[in-house]
């Protein structure tokens, strides 16, 4: 490299030494080729400053600065430039003068101190703007926090599908308005609907479809009963909560409403589904009540608009309720009490209209429960045949009256045969048959001694099945009787058919065996005429006086049941009037 | 980065408090982005490993160097995973020297360092600043931001650079890699550094495991070989994996000493 005449190879070499002198103090964010212009352009700077009076030390602290900007930042640095500069500048660049030593001094100091300032406020700005950055942060993750709190407790209490809100967050808002409500006698109410067979939906156009609906249903419920809360109690059960209500119209109102925006047209994806709901209704004074009992009131009451039929609403009869209520928990406890041995027979006579002797004897099953008392069928047999509990119940009483029977042929020559009402679900039982042929074997009670009472109605359902059990009950040699006859279609010509050994005939057509030649008297005279074309015996059930008994007689009818006769009893005392002769 | 267990819906939280890695980072490189803590934790290493600034320095200056080769073959579009605090030399102000309309997303976990560089860029055309973690490159590949600024239909350069020694290996790094990859499109790049213990004796890697175990980011220190492994289905330009000094160095000494930056770094180019 030659030597032109002018400075620049000069600086360039003294340049490059600062350059060198400065690597490795801080990080440069330059190629080398840059950081070395630069620093030429300020070398320029010092020379030409030294050289020029009065001496502007100014220039000491824009080379400072210039430094610090380029982020040459660090402490080292600036002991090297100091250094560099004192031992080589004036060398370098042959800067002669008197009191050069002294200029050189003072320039160095002032870059010393812009130095220092530059870098001061280059870190306080620094720390300003990271603890900015920090307090950003801190507060958006604070907020992003709040956030994702909010979604999460939104979505814990709200149904996923629908976005109503579920049943947490109904059962708390149900809870405060109770809570809000009490004291002041104010009054709110329920509203539980239920989408009609809501399960075709799904089932005719599939889940998708079903979902859709219910997203419609619930966006539709909603407007409709504005400003009332409606949640989602799953499925396609909803609940709708009506404060400050002045009274059952208010909530009525609301049901009215409701069903009426369910039942508008509704085409989900291009399928017209149509659906009808059922709503159950309480309304009452907070202070009466809580919000479970609410909310089990309304429930009860949706289940009578079912049972209804649905498509309406039902408002909640406490009355209704309870006798409900204590139906339940009389079929309820009919397992226990036959496990316990609370029920008994007691038998009624069927007494001969021809010699008055006793034929039979009609097994009439007793409760003692334990806190009621003794029940008497009606209060229990009903139930039991609407839970199946009749199946057990009825299986006892076939067992039972059995096993009692067949200690009567020691009592007496001619004992009676005991008559045991079979109801529809016993004889449809295919084991039925089974049932008897090994209780007639167990006890020993000869077949002929047993008869079964069933109703017309279960004959009259004209499927098969009973009527084949009844053939095999009959060839068992088991007799069979036709229950209540009259009350029913009372058709004579499907007996034909049928292995039935006796009618008897309900107490009703005796009741109207007053005058003689009375319209029942003559239809009851035709229908034992027909009976005995039949072959089949006649007995008329209800008998209370003398006077129907020598009617019935005159008739041709062949055995009487009533309390003419006599009144169920326990078998003893019955067998004891037998063998005391007694007067029937 | 912390291993708090928390709910799935709590965001992270702040804690400054705790030392963070870029901001100790940017304090080697001689900035004032950082508090005392963090000072505190980089002086404790800096007393352990003496290196410590000279290595971020040297990291830095192959990224800068990186960008520069990048630019140079006409990349236009960075993707800068893991990009920290630092404040002079970021990747934008490197490529729009020279590409005034190249396009930069900086990705980082850490919060603050978001916050910050978001402050920082706020009206800087072509750029853009994501919240998320590397261990996560679906949702960076997906986040909307990333999708705006990025044309992942045309050259991409990713950079990872001096982040994957964060990333242990039960995290699957090179799984993480080829997320990334599947996404670009054929003459993207990746740049890829990070801390290795490649070629010390064993007493010196149990003396380096004992200070990084130490301090609050375990550091996953990685072979040459292991690091290469990385660039699988990328070519790696010239000269490969190397200690960060000796990639392209600008003046022969700048190489000098190579090893003792303890970073190994290289750029590879999906061929097609
Ligand atoms: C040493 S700095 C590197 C900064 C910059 N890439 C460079 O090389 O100059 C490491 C950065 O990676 C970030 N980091 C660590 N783990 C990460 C992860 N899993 N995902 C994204 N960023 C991560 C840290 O927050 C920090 O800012």
């Amino acid at each position: 490299m030659g030597e032109p005449p002018d400075g620049a190879p000069r600086t360039g070499v003294f340049a490059r030494a600062w350059a060198r002198a400065l690597s490795g103090t801080s990080y440069l964010p330059m190629p080398q080729a840059q950081l070395e212009t630069l620093l030429q352009r300020l070398t320029d700077l010092l020379a030409q400053t030294l050289r020029t009076e009065p001496l502007d030390l100014r220039v000491g602290h824009r080379i400072a600065t210039e430094l610090v900007a380029a982020h040459i930042v660090s402490a080292e640095a600036l002991g090297r430039t100091l250094e560099v500069v004192q031992l080589r500048l004036l060398r370098d660049l042959d800067l002669v003068a008197d009191d050069m030593a002294d200029r050189m001094a003072r320039l160095l100091a002032a870059v010393a101190t812009g130095y220092a300032r530059a870098l001061r406020d280059r870190t306080l700005d620094e720390q300003e703007t990271i603890r900015r950055a920090a307090m950003t942060a801190q507060v958006e993750a604070e907020q992003a926090l709040r956030a994702s709190e909010a979604r999460f407790r939104h979505q814990a209490t709200h149904d996923a599908l629908t976005d109503l809100p579920n049943r947490t967050l109904f059962g708390q808002r149900l809870a405060a308005a109770v809570e809000a409500s009490a004291g002041g006698g104010r009054r709110l109410g329920l509203c539980f609907l239920d989408l009609d067979q809501f399960k075709r939906v799904n089932d005719s156009y599939g889940h998708r479809v079903g979902d859709k609906t219910l997203i419609s249903a619930a966006r539709r419920l909603s407007r409709a009963v504005e400003p009332h809360l409606v949640a989602r109690l799953g499925g396609d059960a909803f609940v709708i909560l009506v404060e400050r209500s002045t009274g059952t119209g208010d909530v009525v109102a609301v049901a009215e409403a409701a069903l009426a925006a369910l039942s508008e047209a509704d085409v989900v994806d291009g399928n017209d589904v149509a659906i009808t709901a059922s709503v159950g209704i309480v309304e009452r004074r907070a202070d009466d009540t809580s919000p479970d009992e609410l909310m089990r009131a309304a429930d009860t009451t949706l289940h009578w608009a079912k049972d209804a039929g649905g498509a309406r609403w039902e408002l909640y009869d406490a009355e209704r309720d309870t006798r409900e209520k204590a139906r339940r928990a009389l079929s309820a406890a009919i397992p226990t009490g036959l496990e316990r041995g609370e029920f008994y027979l007691d038998y009624q006579p069927l007494t001969s209209l021809q010699d008055g002797s006793l034929l039979g004897v009609e097994a009439l099953v007793r409760w003692r429960h334990p806190q009621l008392g003794v029940l008497r069928p009606d209060r229990f047999i009903g139930l039991a045949e609407e839970t199946g509990l009749i199946v057990p119940l009825g299986g006892w009483v076939l067992a039972e009256a059995c096993r009692e029977a067949v200690g009567w042929s020691a009592a007496t020559a001619q004992p009676p045969y005991v008559s045991v009402n079979l109801a529809v679900r016993q004889v449809r039982r295919p084991d039925l048959v089974q049932e008897v042929r090994a209780l007639l074997r167990r006890t020993g009670l000869p077949p002929d001694r047993l008869q079964l009472e069933i109703t017309e109605s279960t004959m009259m359902s004209g499927a098969e099945e009973p009527i084949r059990t009844l053939r095999a009950l009959a060839d068992l040699g088991v007799r069979i009787a036709i229950d209540d006859f009259g009350t029913g279609y009372s058709n004579l010509a499907y007996l034909r058919d049928l292995p039935v050994t006796e009618l008897k005939v309900a107490g009703e057509f005796v009741r109207g065996l007053r005058a003689p030649e009375a319209a029942d008297e003559r239809i009851l005279a035709s229908l034992v005429s027909l009976a005995h074309a039949l072959n089949l015996t006649v007995t008329a059930e209800g008998v209370e006086t003398g006077g129907q008994a020598e009617r019935l007689r005159a008739i041709g009818c062949d055995a009487a049941q009533g309390w003419h006769f006599g009144r169920p009893a326990p078998a003893v005392n019955i067998l004891a009037r037998v063998k005391g002769g007694a007067p029937c | 980065m912390s291993g708090l267990q928390r709910p799935d819906w709590a965001p992270e939280t702040i804690d400054v408090e705790r030392p963070s890695v870029a901001r100790m980072y940017d304090y080697y490189l001689g900035g004032s982005h950082n508090f005392a803590v963090d000072r505190a934790a980089a002086q404790t290493m800096m007393a352990a490993v003496p290196e410590a600034p000279l290595m971020a320095q040297a990291n830095r200056a192959f990224l800068r160097r990186a960008v520069q080769y990048l630019t140079d073959v006409g990349i236009r579009q960075f993707l800068d995973i893991g990009s920290g605090i630092p404040t002079v030399g970021n990747v934008h102000e490197i490529a729009q020297r020279h590409t005034p309309d190249a396009r930069v997303v900086y990705v980082d976990v850490d919060p603050v360092a978001v916050a910050h560089s978001r402050e920082i860029l706020a009206g800087t055309d072509g750029t853009t600043v994501v919240q998320e973690d590397l261990r996560h490159p679906e949702r960076i590949l997906a986040h909307p931001d990333v999708r705006a600024t990025l044309d992942f239909s045309r050259p991409v350069a990713v950079l990872v650079v001096a982040v994957l020694h964060f990333v242990p290996d039960h995290d699957r790094p090179a799984e993480l890699l080829r997320t990334l990859r599947a996404a670009l499109a054929p003459g993207s790049h990746l740049v890829l550094s990070q801390a290795s213990d490649d070629g010390r004796d064993d007493a010196e890697r149990a003396e380096a495991e004992q200070v990084y175990r130490r301090t609050d980011s375990p550091l996953s220190v990685r072979s040459r070989a292991e690091l290469t492994a990385f660039f699988d289905g990328f070519q790696l330009v010239e000269p490969g994996v190397v200690w960060v000094p000796q990639w392209r160095p600008e003046t022969p000494e700048d190489a000098e000493d190579a090893e003792r930056a303890v970073f190994l770094g290289g750029v590879g180019r999906l061929g097609g």
